[in-house]
């Protein structure tokens, strides 16, 4: 698909209404098809791509029908005016509700959420001011330039236009810097976290982009049903948007149209069919349709997009861009990080025990030992993603307890992890453009409008570079998932460059690489302790860490058995006793 | 009511009827959309089933019924209508079973200049009359007649004080704002105004907040089945006071689950219910008894339902319109639909099964006090009150 | 209000709270071994509730049909994945049509409360694990959300069988025993007693079989690590099909407690299913004791929220599991977690 589809799109949205011999009914399945699609967009950001699991989004379509019928019925106003104040009811609803239940994860949000259903239909049906059960009848339609849109044909460009409006611009969104933020949340919250990604927020905004979506294809369901009342709204309308997102795919924006078109034609030819199959007594159309919908996720539970359209993998293209800004830098042999006394206990167990050491700037530290001995831990507690249970740990003197993950990264601090920590759905270089993400201001507005084309060039400019600096240039547009273990290592440090860091902590980098990858891996290292960079690594290769480390701090059962020089490490006999001797 | 197996002998019927359909000259087309899935499906089924007992031809004309389920969500009503008069091309509408779903079908029956017969209760539904409303037409008594008919028997027996409790969704509703003008006019005082969920398992809450209240009598607004849990719970509680329901819950198997529990309700109801009982001089009763026998015969003893006998009138209605809109043009035209809607404004004295109907352009339901009936429950059975 | 009705409200919450707590207990159960969250529980009570009132009343219910299909689908599905072909024949074969002719032979003699019971459970039970092998077994790795979505639709397809089998009409049983129990101003209805014996007996019953059993152990393993568990001899798709039978029978064993209580019908099951869920939630879907607890706390809370205000009772019953997810949520800072 081109980037320029949208183009002839809208232009078949003008035309397509008006083709000759088009059944009138189309039209009607076409207008519901586009309000469910526009929808089921917002699902699959929030839930496809997101993770984010909502069964109150036909409570959101409710907010935005309601919003815009009352406006144009109770207060006469124009329905044009119902758009934004729809957009506006829905996002604070979403802004409030997000607050209180996005702090819950997985099937507990996903029934939070239905629990939030139920309650808004009953108060939709009880309340007054909403007309009660009855709903609210007598709205009026659109007008445009003196036509009024009760006529399908219109209607149906309308509400495909803004379908394809909204296509482009959660597009845009996702290709943005906080568009990768919303994608890193599923299956890379951690690491995006230790990148400075404000994942509470991104989940905030996904879950009132979606909304909004769901709001203004309830402004458009409003005008054109001309009458509200709460079964639109309920539980079982938002599982039917689910199922759409899921059946056509959940994980791509073209899954939603999939979706919202599969659905509703299975559900018309139903109807058609099985009173002539079945008789006229009874119904079996729900029952078809979820034996339908079983086989369907059994041959492909990711939906059928990935099916009907799979692999193109994008070239994305690299414009030389103005560098980014670099972080002064400390003198060389400068106190960066010390860690003091620091502990940490899971219940009786001590993980960490009192371990105090320091990392100077271009200085290379090993921390090693072995398993178990409270290395990653330790590069845990140093990064903020766990809380110590006593000590400190300052970088420049200032007291990073206690600070979420990203407020460490703001400060220069980047890490790889142990087990590789990649977003499965983003390619390489998007994956080293998150490292980046702190070198940005976009936000989503601009993202979704275009404005951070500068900014973007900019940051793909620099993961670019550090993805060529650390020899994987070729590989960038590939998916992160596909490359080999030890690869996907050196991306995550390529990721970690690009955060333009004082301080590096390295979780066993070299592990799953090939001899000539490791001298490679070395060169580079010794490159960064050259401008200045502290590095702290843990590594398992003795040969790697002997002969790249300026020191060694050396745990067993997580204390700090020794520190010094390689040399001075390899005689000393705790050592020797503990950790080298078993392994020589 | 258990283990009917897959009625696949009527779905040769229907094939069949479907192929014969396709021959000859074009068949008057009526669309039905009504609720036989989902939480009117009590209303919607036997509905269902009394569509298959309507003429097949009217005047020398085949007539086709097409029947969908909107499962009581007004998306899937509007839906229905409009697929079923832009891809089916029908004459007429009838449909839906349920207030809120009929509400929002005016819309389209009135855009597609389509005349369209409600089976649902409220009266806002052709009331007040406008250009949209014009097309619209209501088989089923209006509440307020019900509503008056219960006022009238509460102040006749000096019931002062009464308790509601009415289903939440558009039929309890309803049934409140009636009730409440009515008691208004009656000088009754409504001691308490409680909801339950049709599907509620316990309504011990809403009832000791009534008996808190000391009601005279006890006005239940709730259809089929579920209408009987509060009375049976008021049952568990000694409650003496008399119990009125309304006519929603007027099929058999109310009396199953009520058992003797419901013995004494009183209700109003459309006098098909206990046609039998009817006077032979009252015109209604023939028409009636042809229904029941038919209908029965088709689904078993016992089987009858008022709702049923909605879609049966609706269906008499339009069977009646139908020669007079002839000569104003061949089905499947603009014409032979404004005919209808004409013909159907101007019955004069119809006979149904639920009441005799006089229309005029301003009332789209005709029906007067022979609509309805006040009955009380007696020996598992319903029994007509004087 | 007086302490009377206060008095009848606690009971009535927790009559209608030990059903949740059923509930509640066999969705934490097939969740913590199978991860799905099983949406149809509903339509087992429903099933349940509904095929014992059918046997009571005499006549043959049409959920034994289903029995049989679902039964001769699961064989098939089964074979294709070249299981043990006699022992799928007698589980989904043999099995099934005992239970038929009994049921055939013994409903049109109204043989009485127990036999009816059993039957019911004999006919209702079995479905479950059918289902699990036609419908979640292959979807075993499939992520959490595609198992939800995989349970809606059997719950579409249950709740339409549902209808054809029973119509849209409710049923009720008679109770099992004709005896109340008066304690001062409060009566106690024989079957009230029925299910609050009951659900204490099968709480008790689980925890011993938890604790003490092999294969409630190996089931608790199953549920915290899927992998360990395969490493150790436990087949997944075996300890599945296990959880779901278990929630099956205590689905149609709620039902059959409730249908002589109340009025039950073909879709009365989603909403006590959902009010189960919220008990589960709050109890965090994984603590057993908690999700009783939670699940009594609902069932007061909304006999409560029916007397005081009784249009918004599912507003408020539901709104109200919001605060309790926010503490609970507050007290346990969680990480960023990678599962999905």
């Amino acid at each position: 698909m081109s980037r320029y589809w949208p183009l002839p799109a809208l232009a078949a949205c003008a035309l397509v209404p008006w083709l000759p011999g088009l059944p009138v009914f189309w039209l009607t399945l076409l207008n519901y098809i586009g309000i469910s699609a526009i929808l089921v967009v917002g699902v699959v950001v929030l839930t496809g791509i997101g993770g984010m699991t909502s069964f109150a989004q036909a409570s959101f379509l409710g907010f935005g029908a309601y919003a815009s019928a009352v406006l144009s019925t109770h207060y006469g106003l124009s329905p044009w005016l119902g758009l934004p104040a729809a957009i506006a009811v829905s996002a604070v609803a979403a802004g409030l509700i997000g607050a209180v239940t996005l702090r819950l994860r997985g099937h507990y949000l996903a029934l939070g959420t239905m629990a939030v259903a139920m309650s808004l239909y009953y108060l939709f049906a009880n309340l007054d001011f909403f007309g009660r059960n009855d709903g609210i009848s007598g709205i009026p339609p659109l007008n445009l330039f003196g036509l009024s849109l009760v006529d399908g044909r219109l209607y149906l460009t309308l509400i495909w236009a803004v379908l394809v409006l909204v296509i482009v611009a959660t597009n845009n969104l996702l290709d943005s810097r906080v568009g990768r933020a919303i994608r890193s949340l599923r299956g890379g919250a951690l690491a995006a976290a230790s990148f400075g990604v404000n994942t509470p927020a991104a989940r905030q905004l996904a879950f009132v982009y979606a909304a909004v979506l769901a709001a203004i294809a309830g402004w458009l369901y409003a005008h054109l049903q001309r009458s509200v009342n709460p079964t639109p709204f309920g539980l079982n309308a938002s599982i039917e948007y689910m199922l759409m997102a899921v059946l056509g795919g959940a994980g791509q924006v073209g899954g939603a149209v999939l979706g919202a078109v599969l659905v509703t034609v299975i559900n018309d030819q139903l109807q058609d069919w099985l009173p002539r199959l079945l008789g006229q007594r009874g119904n079996y159309e729900s029952i078809v349709f979820g034996l339908i919908l079983l086989a369907v996720l059994q041959t492909a539970p990711e939906g059928l997009w990935p099916h009907l359209f799979r692999g193109r993998t994008r070239k994305r293209v690299i414009a030389p861009a103005e560098a980014l800004p670099r972080r002064v830098m400390p003198q060389a042999g400068s106190p960066v990080l010390a860690v003091e006394r620091l502990s940490k206990r899971f219940g009786g167990l001590i993980a960490v025990n009192e371990i105090s050491f320091a990392v100077n700037a271009g200085e290379i530290v090993g921390l090693i030992g072995p398993n178990g001995a409270g290395k990653s831990t330790s590069f845990n507690l140093i990064t903020g993603v766990a809380d110590p249970s006593s000590g400190a740990v300052r970088l420049f003197g200032t007291a990073l307890t206690g600070q979420p993950a990203r407020e460490i990264a703001q400060r220069g601090v980047a890490r790889s992890f142990q087990h590789v920590k990649l977003v499965p759905g983003m390619s390489v270089i998007e994956n080293v453009a998150i490292g980046a993400h702190l070198r940005g201001q976009a936000g989503a507005l601009a993202g979704v409008l275009r404005l951070d084309r500068a900014e973007e060039a900019r940051l793909f400019a620099e993961a670019a570079r550090q993805l060529a600096r650390v020899g994987l240039a070729e590989q960038a547009d590939r998916k992160a998932t596909d490359l080999a273990l030890g690869q996907q290592r050196v991306v995550e440090i390529a990721r970690a460059l690009c955060l333009d860091p004082v301080l590096l902590l390295l979780d066993e980098p070299a592990a799953g690489l090939r001899h000539n990858e490791k001298v490679e891996l070395a060169a580079l290292l010794r490159r960064l302790r050259a401008e200045g960079v502290a590095v702290l690594l843990v590594e398992h290769d003795m040969d790697f860490v002997m002969n790249l480390t300026d020191r060694l701090v050396v745990m067993d059962f997580g204390t700090k058995l020794a520190e010094g020089t390689a040399e001075a490490v390899r005689r000393d006999p705790a050592v020797i006793e503990a950790y080298l001797g078993a392994a020589q | 009511m258990t283990g009917k197996p897959f009625a696949l002998r009527f779905a040769a019927a229907t094939v069949l009827a479907l192929l014969a359909s396709t021959a000859l000259a074009e068949p008057i087309r009526i669309g039905v959309s009504i609720s036989t899935t989902g939480p009117a499906a009590s209303l919607g089924l036997p509905q269902q089933k009394s569509i298959l007992l309507l003429p097949q031809e009217v005047a020398g004309q085949k007539v086709e019924y097409i029947v969908l389920d909107d499962g009581g969500d007004t998306t899937k009503a509007v839906a229905n209508a409009r697929k079923l008069i832009d891809e089916n091309k029908v004459d007429a509408l009838i449909g839906s079973s349920t207030t809120p779903a009929s509400l929002a079908m005016i819309d389209v029956a009135a855009e597609k200049a389509t005349p369209m017969v409600s089976l649902a209760a409220s009266a806002a539904i052709i009331q007040p009359m406008d250009a949209k409303r014009a097309w619209v037409f209501k088989v089923p008594q209006n509440d307020d007649l019900m509503a008056d008919a219960i006022g009238d028997h509460m102040a006749a027996h000096k019931v002062k004080t009464v308790a509601f409790i009415g289903f939440n969704d558009a039929y309890g509703d309803g049934w409140a704002v009636q009730f409440k003008r009515v008691a208004a006019a009656k000088g009754i005082t409504i001691v308490a105004d409680e909801r339950f969920a049709r599907t509620d398992a316990s309504v011990t809450g809403q009832v000791l907040k009534m008996l808190a209240g000391k009601p005279d009598a006890v006005l239940i607004a709730g259809s089929g089945t579920p209408a009987a849990l509060p009375q049976k719970t008021l049952h568990e509680r000694n409650y003496g006071g008399v119990i009125y329901q309304t006519h929603g819950i007027a099929n058999n198997d109310f009396l199953r689950v009520g058992g003797k529990d419901v013995e004494g309700t009183i209700l109003p109801v459309g006098p098909m219910l206990v046609a039998a009982q009817l006077p032979d001089s009252n015109p209604i009763k023939a028409h009636a008894l042809e229904y029941i026998t038919r209908y029965e015969a088709a689904n078993g003893a016992g089987s009858v339902a008022t709702f049923g006998a909605h879609a049966y009138d609706a269906g008499t209605l339009l069977a009646a319109a139908i020669p007079v809109a002839l000569k104003q043009g061949a089905p499947g035209t603009a014409g032979f639909r404004a005919g209808l809607r004409a013909a159907m404004e101007g019955q004069h004295g119809l006979v149904m099964a639920h009441g005799v109907a006089t229309m005029s352009a301003t009332d789209h339901n005709g029906f007067d006090s022979r609509a309805r009936v006040m009955v009380t429950i007696q020996g598992g059975a319903w029994k007509l009150l004087p | 209000m007086d302490s009377t009705i206060v008095a009848i409200l606690v009971q009535d919450g927790i009559v209608n709270g030990a059903i949740y707590a059923l509930l509640a207990l066999s969705l934490v159960l097939v969740f913590a071994v199978t991860r799905v969250v099983f949406v149809p529980q509903g339509e087992f009570v429903a099933y349940g509730a509904l095929t014992y009132a059918a046997l009571d009343s005499g006549s043959t219910p049409g959920s034994l049909w289903l029995l049989c299909a679902l039964g001769a689908l699961a064989f098939v599905a089964g074979v294709i994945r070249r299981g043990p072909v006699l022992r799928l024949a007698v589980t989904s074969l043999v099995l099934p049509a005992v239970v038929t002719g009994l049921t055939l032979w013994l409903a049109p003699l109204k043989p009485g409360v127990a036999v009816n019971a059993a039957l019911a459970l004999a006919i209702v039970t079995p479905m479950a694990p059918y289902i699990y092998r036609i419908g979640f077994q292959p979807l075993a790795e499939a992520s959490v959300l595609v198992l939800l979505i995989a349970a809606v639709a059997v719950h579409l397809v249950l709740a339409g069988l549902g209808l054809v089998f029973f119509g849209p009409e409710g049923s009720r049983a008679t109770a099992f025993a004709d005896f109340s129990l008066s304690l001062g101003d409060l009566t106690l209805p024989g079957q009230a007693l029925w299910i609050l014996g009951l659900t204490a007996a099968l709480m008790a019953g689980l925890y011993g079989f938890f604790g003490f059993t092999l294969l409630g152990k190996a089931l608790r393993a199953t549920a915290v690590n899927r992998l360990g568990a395969r490493l150790v001899g436990i087949a997944t798709a075996q300890s599945g099909g296990i959880a779901f039978a278990l929630a099956g029978a205590i689905g149609a064993l709620s039902g059959i407690l409730v249908v002589p209580l109340t009025t039950v019908y073909y879709d009365s099951g989603f909403v006590i299913g959902l009010k189960g869920f919220t008990a589960a939630i709050i109890a965090g879907m994984g603590s057993y004791p908690g999700a009783v607890l939670a699940a009594l706390a609902v069932g007061v809370l909304e006999s409560f929220s029916s007397f005081w205000a009784s249009a918004f009772k599912e507003v408020i019953v539901f709104t109200a599991i919001i605060p309790v997810l926010l503490w609970r949520s507050l007290r346990h800072v969680t990480l960023e977690d990678e599962e999905e």
